[in-house]
C-alpha cells in the first residue's frame, strides 16, 4: 500500500513570541516493512531547520530555530510511505517470556534498536507496582511472547475505555490505570509498563493509521491524529513486533511508524522551548489516504 | 583557652584512654608518632577537647561554609572535627596509584561505550548494564568529547578496611561533589593547629587544584579561554561548595539563564554583550544540560549546548554520559575489564559485587542472602527493594518473599555485595576521643598535559554510631581533614608562580547580567531597608530635635504613615494614637506578609546568598545574620539601622571598584534618590510646618549638617536645598543624581559610536534637571517627574543590562488519539 501523509501543527500563540527553538521529529524513519518514497517539511512563517547532531531515539529530529518574532507557527510534514508489512503469525515454537528476557539481559547490542535498551524503567513510563501486578496475569514465563503480548493488548482493550477527556498528553501511567480509560499513549504506556516489569523488551511507537478503512470494513480509533503503540521484541528471529492495545490487533499494513523511543520524552513530534509571555493554542490535523489507484487496484 | 601547660603528656594520657576504647583503628593500631605530635598540637591549644572542637567549628563558621539538607531553607554550619585523618606518604602512595589506574580504566571504559563499543559486542560486558543506568545518554553515543577527555575530574570513595586494606565504595563521576569542603576543612584545621602542617610535613592542596586549572585550560581551542562553573543555583545543597571552589579556582560562576547557544557557540551574557565561553565546569545534573537534546521540561538548561558540544566548541567536563558508570551493578565488572584494558587486577579493589542480571551471579546472590546487602543495580530502585539497599539478613519472610519474587522477573535490577566493615579514627565525642567509623572520598584531576594528579587528601566522613558497615554510614554526622604526611619536607607552593594560576585575575568585561541584576538590587533593598528603617525611627520619636520623644504634629506623623504605606510596608493604621502606631510599626518592621523590612532584608539576604563567589566574608556575615530580636521595636530598628550602615561602609570602604561594584552603587543610587524626592515632595513643599522639616532632615539623615549650616533655625527653601539640591551632601537628591549619571558612563556600551546608550542619556537629563533647579521655585510636580524619570531610568537599565527572561512556554505535545 502507498499513503500519501499531511500532518499539520499549528501553533497559535497569546502574544508574540520572540523566540522559539524545537526538536521536530515528524519525518518517518526506515523500518522493517515500510519505506519513505519522499518527504517535505514545510515551516511558516520562517525559520531555519537543521538535522540535530544527537538523539536519543530512533526518530529523525530535525532543529528548528525561530528567531524573528511570530504570532503563530505552522509545520506541515508530508511524507509518501510504502507500505508492505504482513500480519505476524504467533506459533508454538515462539522463544518463551523467560527466553526472551534472559536474551535480552545478556544482549551485546548497544544500538537504540537493541531490545536491552527497552527492559528498563524511563523517566515517563515508571515500574508501577499496580500495573505490573495487573498485566502479570498475562504474562506467565512459560508462554510465547508475542502471544502473551497480544493477549495482553487485547485485555486492555477490552476492559479500558477509550475517553480523549480523560488524561493529558502528561497523564502518568498510573493515572489513567486507575480511571481505567484515556487514549492510545495511555493504553500504550500501561503495555509497556506490565511488559517491562516482566523483564520484556517494550518500545513506545508513535505514528499513524489510515484514516478511512477499507471498504466494508470499521474506521479505526485514533486516525485522525497522532497514534501511538506497541513494539515487543520477540527475539532475534522475530525481532519487534508491533501490537496496537487501543485497537487490540497487530502492527501491519494499516500502521505507519515515524519514530520509536523508550517513551514519548523520545519520540515527541514537536518540543522545545518557546520565548513569550502569551498562552498557546496548538492545532493538529493528520491525513492518511492510500493512492487511489492502488485502492483501485 | 587554656592550653595544656604539659602537651606531650596530655596528647600521651589522650592515646591511652583511646586504645583502651578502639578496636581496629587507624590511630589505636598504629606506631606512628605522627598521632602523637598532632594531639600534641591540639593539647598545644587547648587542654579540654570539647574547647578544641569548638575552635575549630568557630573557625569553619568563619570561613563561611554551611551547606543545606534538601527541603530546608537554612544553611547549617559545617561539622568539621578538629581531629584530623592522617595517612603517611608510604600508605598514600598506595591509594594513589590505585586512584589513577581507575580513573584511567574508567575513561577507556567510556570512550569505548560511547564510541566503537567493543566492550559490548565481544561479550566482555552486556548492553544493559549501560542501558540500565538512568545515566547513560544516548545521544552521546558517537561524540568525541571536545576536549579529548570523558573525565577530567573524580571522586571515589575508599572504605578501609578491618585489615588496613583500602576499597572503592563508590565512584563519582557525574557530580564529584566535596573538593571544595576539603579545602574548607583544611583551611579550619590549619587555623586551629598552626604548626602541624610544618611539623608532619603535610602536602599541601593548592598544586592540585592548579593543576585542574591548567588541565581545563588545556582543553581549549583558544589560548586564554573562559572558563565557567555551570551551578543548579543557589537552592542545590552544595551551592556554598561550589560558590567557594569557583571563587579559589577562578570560574566564573554561571548558571544556565546565564549563557546562551547560537549558531553553535556557547556565550555568557555579560553587561558587556555576549561573551565565548570555552569550557564548563558542571554541577549540574548532565540531563538537565539541554532541553533539546536531554530532558525537554529542563527549566535550568541551555537549549542548543549540546549541539555547540557536538560541533566542538565548548568543553563540558566532565562529559555528558560519564555518570553510566557510576551503577554499582559496574563494579561486578571492573575487576575483569582491568586485567582486560589495562593487563594488571585493580591496584585498589571495588567491594565485591554480584550483578544479578548474570544467571551464575544471581545464583550466588540468592545461595548468600544472608551475608550480602542486596542494593538497587542502578540506582532507581526497583520493586523488591523500596526501601533501597538492605542487609539480606535483616528482610522479614514478606520482604524476603517480595524480593526474591522480583528478582526473577528482573535479575538486571539488582546487586548483591559484600558487607563491609569500616576501621574507625578518632573523634571527639563530649571532651574524649571517641572511636568512630568513617570513609574516605577522594579526588582526582588532569593536569595540563591531560595526566592524572590525586588530591593529597580528602575529605573524611565520620560515621554517627561507633559499629558500622560501609552501607550504613550514609552521610555521616562530621567532616575530618586528611592529612598526607611524610619525613620530607614538603617544598613552600606559591600559587603566583604558577603558570596557569587566575586567582588574582579580575575580569570586569565578563561580569553576567544575572551578577549585575543581582548586585543593583542588592544595593536598592539596602536603601530601601534604611529608609523604611529611618521612617519608622522618626514616627517612633526618635529624633534629635529638642522636641525629640514628644509628641511630633499629628499631620506630620499622618504624612509618615503615608510614607511608609506607600511603600507597601504595612497597611494604614486605624488611628494615629500611639498604640495604633506600635502596631502599625511592629507591622512595618516585621511582617513578611508586606513589604516590611524584614522581608526586604530576606530579599537581600537570598541575593547574598547567590552572590558569595563576588562578596567579602565579612559582608555576607552581615547580609545573612538573623532578624535582630530585641524586645524594643526601637532597639530592634537601631540595631538594624547599625547592621546596614555598616555594610554601607564596607561596601564604600573595602569592596573594589568592579564593575559589580557599580551597579551596586546605581542601585543604592537610584533607590536613595527616589527616596530623597519622595520626602522632600512630602515633607518640604509650601506651608510645610517645623516637625515636616525637622523630619525631613531625619529622613534624609542630614539634621547635624543642617545646624551646623543654619544656627538659626529652621527655613523651609534652606532645608530643601540641603536635603534636594546641594551636590555637596552625600545623602541628597542632587549628590545621586550626579553619581548616577557618573556610574552610568563607566560601564561598558555595546556601540562604538560614541553616541549615549538611552540609559546615559535619561540620567544626564535628569542630572541636569535637578542641578538647575532652585530650592525657592521647586515644586512637587517638578519632584514627582523626576521620581517618575528615576523610575523609567531604572527600567532603562534593566533593559540594557540585565536578563530579560519571558516565562519560557514549552512547546508540548500532540494530540492522540
Amino acid at each position: 500500500m502507498i499513503y500519501d501523509i499531511r500532518h499539520i501543527t499549528r501553533f497559535d500563540y497569546g502574544a508574540q513570541v520572540k523566540y522559539a527553538r524545537c526538536n521536530l521529529r515528524l519525518k518517518p524513519i526506515d523500518w522493517p516493512g515500510q519505506t519513505l518514497e519522499s518527504y517535505d517539511l514545510i515551516v511558516e512563517p520562517v525559520g531555519r531547520t537543521r538535522a540535530a547532531h544527537a538523539e536519543a531515539g530512533l526518530a529523525h529530529v530535525t532543529r528548528l530555530v525561530v528567531d524573528r518574532p511570530v504570532r503563530s507557527l505552522t509545520i506541515e510534514s508530508r511524507a509518501r510511505m510504502v507500505v508492505d508489512r504482513p500480519v505476524p503469525m504467533p506459533s508454538p515454537s515462539d522463544p518463551t517470556l523467560a527466553d526472551v528476557s534472559a536474551l535480552a539481559r545478556s544482549s551485546r547490542d548497544l544500538s537504540a534498536a537493541s531490545p536491552a535498551n527497552y527492559i528498563f524503567p524511563s523517566p515517563l513510563i515508571p515500574l508501577d507496582p499496580a500495573i505490573a501486578e495487573w498485566c502479570a496475569a498475562d504474562l506467565s514465563p512459560d508462554r510465547g511472547a508475542l502471544e502473551a503480548g497480544f493477549a495482553l493488548a487485547n485485555r486492555i482493550q477490552r476492559e479500558f475505555a477509550f475517553d480523549p477527556t480523560a488524561t493529558l498528553v502528561d497523564t502518568p501511567p498510573a493515572e489513567a490505570f486507575r480511571q481505567r480509560r484515556g487514549v492510545c499513549q495511555d493504553f500504550a504506556q500501561i503495555m509497556i509498563t506490565g511488559l517491562r516489569a516482566a523483564g520484556i523488551p517494550a518500545a513506545y511507537a508513535s505514528g499513524y493509521i489510515r484514516t478511512l478503512p477499507p471498504p466494508g470494513q470499521a474506521r479505526l480509533v485514533g486516525a485522525d491524529a497522532t497514534h501511538a503503540w506497541v513494539l515487543i521484541w520477540g527475539g532475534p528471529q522475530a525481532g519487534w513486533v508491533g501490537v496496537d492495545p487501543t485497537n487490540g490487533i497487530w502492527m501491519a499494513g494499516d500502521h505507519i511508524i515515524v519514530a520509536v523511543g523508550r517513551d514519548y520524552a523520545e519520540i515527541a513530534p514537536v518540543d522545545g522551548v518557546v520565548l513569550g509571555s502569551g498562552a498557546q493554542k496548538m492545532d493538529v490535523s493528520v491525513d492518511v489516504a492510500p493512492l487511489e489507484e492502488m485502492v483501485a487496484g | 583557652m587554656d592550653p595544656s601547660e604539659d602537651s606531650p603528656a596530655q596528647a600521651a594520657a589522650w592515646i591511652t584512654a583511646y586504645r583502651a576504647a578502639a578496636g581496629v583503628d587507624v590511630m589505636a593500631g598504629s606506631n606512628d608518632p605522627a598521632w602523637a605530635a598532632m594531639l600534641e598540637e591540639l593539647a598545644a591549644v587547648a587542654s579540654n577537647l570539647a574547647h578544641a572542637r569548638e575552635r575549630v567549628q568557630r573557625h569553619a563558621a568563619d570561613i563561611g561554609t554551611g551547606f543545606r539538607i534538601i527541603g530546608e531553607t537554612d544553611e547549617r554550619p559545617w561539622p568539621v572535627s578538629p581531629v584530623p585523618l592522617l595517612i603517611d606518604t608510604g600508605e598514600w602512595a598506595g591509594i594513589e596509584a590505585g586512584v589513577i589506574q581507575r580513573a584511567a580504566l574508567l575513561e577507556t571504559i567510556l570512550a569505548d561505550l560511547y564510541g566503537p563499543g567493543r566492550l559490548v559486542a565481544d561479550g566482555h560486558i552486556p548492553a544493559a548494564l549501560a542501558t540500565g543506568s538512568p545515566y547513560f545518554l544516548r545521544p552521546m553515543v558517537g561524540i568525541t568529547p571536545p576536549g579529548g577527555h570523558h573525565l577530567s575530574f573524580v571522586a571515589f570513595d575508599l572504605a578501609r578496611g578491618p585489615d588496613g586494606e583500602w576499597r572503592v565504595l563508590a565512584d563519582h563521576l557525574r557530580n564529584p561533589a566535596g573538593a571544595g569542603y576539603a579545602l574548607e576543612n583544611r583551611l579550619a584545621v590549619s587555623r586551629t593547629l598552626g604548626g602541624l602542617q610544618n611539623r608532619l610535613n603535610v602536602q599541601r592542596h593548592a598544586p592540585f587544584f592548579a593543576a585542574f586549572r591548567a588541565g581545563l585550560s588545556a582543553q581549549c581551542r583558544r589560548a586564554d579561554p573562559r572558563i565557567g562553573l555551570l551551578t543548579p543555583g543557589r537552592f542545590n545543597p552544595s551551592y556554598p561548595e561550589q560558590a567557594h571552589l569557583a571563587r579559589y579556582l577562578g570560574l566564573l560562576l554561571v548558571e544556565g539563564a546565564d549563557l546562551a547557544a547560537i549558531e553553535g557557540q556557547v556565550y555568557v551574557r555579560t553587561v558587556a554583550g555576549l561573551k565565548r565561553i570555552d569550557a564548563l565546569w558542571r554541577r549540574l545534573d548532565p540531563r538537565m544540560l539541554d532541553p533539546l537534546a536531554f530532558d525537554s521540561h529542563s527549566q535550568i538548561g541551555v537549549p542548543g549546548l549540546i549541539d555547540a558540544y557536538v560541533e566542538g566548541q565548548v568543553v563540558i567536563a566532565n562529559a555528558p554520559g560519564a555518570g553510566v558508570l557510576e551503577s554499582p551493578a559496574v563494579s561486578a565488572f571492573l575487576p575483569a575489564l582491568a586485567r582486560h584494558v589495562t593487563g594488571e587486577a585493580l591496584r585498589l579493589p571495588n567491594i565485591a559485587t554480584w550483578w544479578c542480571g548474570g544467571a551464575r551471579q544471581a545464583a550466588h546472590v540468592a545461595d548468600h542472602l544472608d551475608t550480602l546487602l542486596i542494593a538497587p543495580a542502578f540506582g532507581p530502585r526497583p520493586l523488591g527493594l523500596p526501601a533501597g539497599a538492605r542487609p539480606g539478613a535483616s528482610l522479614s519472610p514478606d520482604e524476603r518473599a517480595a524480593l526474591l519474587a522480583d528478582m526473577a522477573r528482573r535479575p538486571q535490577d539488582y546487586v548483591g555485595q559484600e558487607i563491609v566493615r569500616l576501621s574507625t579514627m578518632p573523634v571527639v565525642i563530649g571532651d574524649q576521643l571517641a572511636p568512630r567509623p568513617f570513609t574516605l572520598r577522594v579526588f582526582a584531576a588532569r593536569d595540563g598535559e591531560g595526566r592524572w594528579t590525586v588530591l593529597p587528601g580528602g575529605f573524611g566522613r565520620i560515621g554517627d554510631h561507633p559499629e558500622a558497615t560501609a552501607a550504613m554510614i550514609g552521610e555521616g554526622l562530621w567532616s575530618a581533614d586528611v592529612c598526607v604526611h611524610g619525613a620530607e619536607p614538603v617544598a613552600p607552593v606559591s600559587l603566583l608562580a604558577a603558570p596557569d594560576s587566575l586567582h588574582v585575575r579580575r575580569n570586569p568585561g565578563t561580569l553576567p547580567s544575572r551578577v549585575a541584576d543581582n548586585f543593583y538590587w542588592l544595593g536598592r533593598y539596602l536603601e530601601r531597608g534604611e529608609a523604611l528603617l529611618a521612617a519608622i525611627r522618626v514616627m517612633l520619636g526618635n529624633s534629635i530635635d529638642v522636641d525629640g520623644g514628644a509628641a511630633l504634629d499629628t499631620r506630620t506623623v499622618g504624612r509618615l504613615v503615608g510614607l511608609i504605606t506607600g511603600g507597601g510596608a504595612a497597611p494604614h493604621p486605624d488611628s494615629l494614637h500611639r498604640a495604633a502606631l506600635t502596631q502599625f510599626a511592629r507591622t512595618a518592621m516585621e511582617d513578611e506578609g508586606f513589604h516590611s523590612v524584614a522581608r526586604i532584608n530576606r530579599l537581600a539576604r537570598g541575593i547574598s546568598e547567590g552572590s558569595r563567589d563576588r562578596l567579602s566574608a565579612d559582608m555576607v556575615r552581615l547580609l545573612e545574620a538573623p532578624f535582630p530580636s530585641h524586645v524594643g521595636m526601637l532597639d530592634r530598628a537601631g540595631s538594624l539601622q547599625r547592621r546596614y550602615a555598616a555594610i554601607a561602609g564596607l561596601s564604600a570602604e573595602h569592596m573594589v571598584r568592579t564593575t559589580a561594584w557599580r551597579f551596586h552603587d546605581l542601585g543604592r543610587r537610584v533607590e536613595r534618590a527616589i527616596a530623597v524626592a519622595r520626602a522632600t515632595r512630602l515633607f518640604g513643599m509650601a506651608g510645610a510646618s517645623a516637625d515636616d522639616l525637622s523630619t525631613l532632615l531625619d529622613l534624609a539623615n542630614s539634621q547635624i549638617s543642617y545646624r551646623q549650616r543654619y544656627p538659626t533655625g529652621l527655613a523651609r527653601v534652606a532645608v530643601v536645598d540641603l536635603v534636594a539640591l546641594d551636590p555637596n551632601n552625600p545623602r541628597a537628591l542632587a549628590y545621586q543624581t550626579a553619581r548616577i549619571a557618573d556610574g552610568l558612563s563607566r560601564l561598558p556600551v555595546l556601540s562604538d559610536d560614541d553616541m549615549a546608550e538611552p540609559q546615559q542619556a535619561q540620567a544626564i537629563a535628569i542630572r541636569a534637571a535637578v542641578e538647575t533647579a532652585d530650592a525657592r521655585t521647586l515644586d512637587a510636580d517638578t519632584l514627582g517627574d523626576v521620581e517618575r524619570r528615576l523610575g523609567l531610568l531604572s527600567e532603562a537599565i534593566a533593559r540594557r543590562y540585565f536578563l530579560q527572561g519571558a516565562e519560557p512556554l514549552r512547546a508540548g505535545g500532540l494530540t492522540l488519539a
